[in-house]
């Protein structure tokens, strides 16, 4: 069985609204109820953790009854940095398998989760090639040439073992580092072979407003068709 | 147990359809809803089905009951495949003597009730693998002009917006929506919007019920998320 770990942590800022953008609506329904829809229908799931705000507890609690979520739910403080979060979900997880997912990519399938928990690796994370032309940049002119075809766009759902895990996330408080996704965190500490699985284009992050109209066409045409 | 729940089944075209669908044979359980126990005795008299039929004298004005309706239905069934939203009311005024009463009742038993039926089979529907399948019978009335029959038409332009809606927000149930807006048909409640008609000269009930049954039945999934004019030509 799998806990699955939810990042809802986040409080709007960027997208300047009143309420954070995972309770934002999307095709009807708030954002992370699409999410949290699709893992209801998973059976290895066997308990979902949400790291949310403090001051939406209540919010996300209402939309978990009032859409009948059956699944045994958690809900935790979320942290001062992405990472932190991730940390207080992980810690509260109950199963050694662990699946982490943010609420901010709400056009992720049953299927994806499904292929992430059969593959065989301990660690694994959705990844998409990279189409455009990375490079570095040092005071506003090109400062290297990326290959472009070593890189990867790091997608989520992500899978860990909770232990290792736990661990990374120890020694990067002490270290005062913080990763942008735990994929890295736990390469930089363990140098664990972690598996690439091949994501999709549809599978944004809803980050700013264009996306949210962006979002419409992807659940339209992506999610209600084929999902 | 594969169910059909059908609103209006003591008469007119909800009792057209029932007998419709009860003859198709895709469902094994049958729920009539209509406000008179005679008249859904009739009806279930009227069928030829070897499918469980199970009759509920119910006023959809009671809106509070609805969810326990359905859950009784759902607790007897273990599942709702179907829902026919039927039952329909008008009292056709100009705007001047329409009361704020008759706009209430109107909307009730024409907009209120099927979304309260809505919102609580839609709960079940969810859990279906299969899907499952909404019909709202709208009217011509709620897409056209209608003077003096203001509450009526509207309440039924509101029928149309919902059921286009809730296609699109309850597609990835894998639930499909339909409207449908009969024009001028042979029943009681045409009787009150046009006392004078002669009503052997334009659609019968039984014309629209066996489209309903055509819709609902397992093998259409095009349909759905539009209204569908249903009107004789000749």
């Amino acid at each position: 069985m799998y806990s699955v770990v939810i990042l809802a942590g986040g409080t709007g800022s960027r997208m300047h609204r009143e309420v954070p953008k995972q309770f934002l609506a999307l095709a009807g329904k708030p954002m992370i109820l699409h999410t949290l829809e699709r893992l209801e229908r998973i059976d290895r799931v066997g308990e979902v953790i949400v790291a949310c705000h403090s001051q939406y507890k209540d919010l996300l609690k209402m939309h978990i009854a009032a859409y009948m979520l059956k699944k045994p739910y958690t809900i935790v403080d979320g942290g001062e940095t992405r990472q932190q979060s991730a940390w207080f979900g992980v810690q509260a997880a109950k199963y050694e398998d662990v699946i982490i997912h943010e609420a901010a990519r709400p056009f992720v399938t049953t299927g994806e989760f499904q292929a992430l928990m059969d593959c065989e690796a301990d660690s694994a994370t959705y990844g998409l090639d990279i189409p455009f032309t990375v490079s570095v940049q040092k005071d506003g002119m090109i400062g290297g040439i990326l290959e472009r075809d070593s890189l990867v766009n790091i997608q989520l759902p992500q899978k860990f073992k909770r232990t290792p895990l736990l661990a990374a996330y120890d020694q990067a408080a002490k270290d005062g580092l913080i990763f942008t996704e735990d994929t890295s965190l736990l390469y930089h500490y363990t140098n664990a072979p972690i598996r690439v699985l091949p994501g999709t284009p549809n599978n944004i992050k809803v980050t700013d407003s264009v996306d949210l109209i962006a979002g419409e066409a992807i659940y339209r045409e992506y999610i209600v068709g084929r999902d | 147990m594969r169910t059909c729940i059908i609103t209006g089944a003591g008469s007119g075209i909800g009792r057209a359809a029932a007998i419709a669908v009860a003859e198709a044979g895709e469902f094994e359980y049958l729920a009539l809803i209509g406000r008179s126990m005679d008249k859904l005795e009739e009806t279930k008299s009227r069928m030829q089905t070897v499918s469980r039929v199970e009759l509920f004298a119910y006023d959809l004005g009671d809106l509070e009951g609805i969810p326990a309706l359905v859950e009784r239905i759902y607790g007897e069934t273990g599942q709702i495949d179907c829902l026919l939203n039927i039952a329909g009311y008008t009292d056709p005024q100009p705007l001047l003597t329409t009361t704020l009463e008759s706009m209430r009742l109107t909307y009730e038993t024409n907009v209120f009730a099927p979304f309260m039926l809505i919102r609580e089979c839609t709960k079940y529907m969810r859990l279906n693998q299969d899907g499952a399948k909404i019909l709202n019978v709208a009217s011509t009335a709620g897409i056209t002009p209608r003077p003096g029959w203001l509450s009526y038409a509207s309440s039924k332009a509101a029928v149309v917006s919902m059921s286009q809606t809730l296609a699109e927000e309850l597609a990835e149930y894998g639930i499909r929506v339909y409207c449908i807006s009969p024009g001028r048909c042979a029943t009681a409640l045409r009787r009150k919007l046009a006392p004078n008609e002669d009503q052997s000269k334009i659609m019968q009930p039984e014309d629209v019920g066996r489209i309903i049954c055509q819709l609902v039945s397992r093998s259409e999934h095009c349909l759905d998320g539009q209204n569908i004019v249903v009107r004789k030509k000749l």
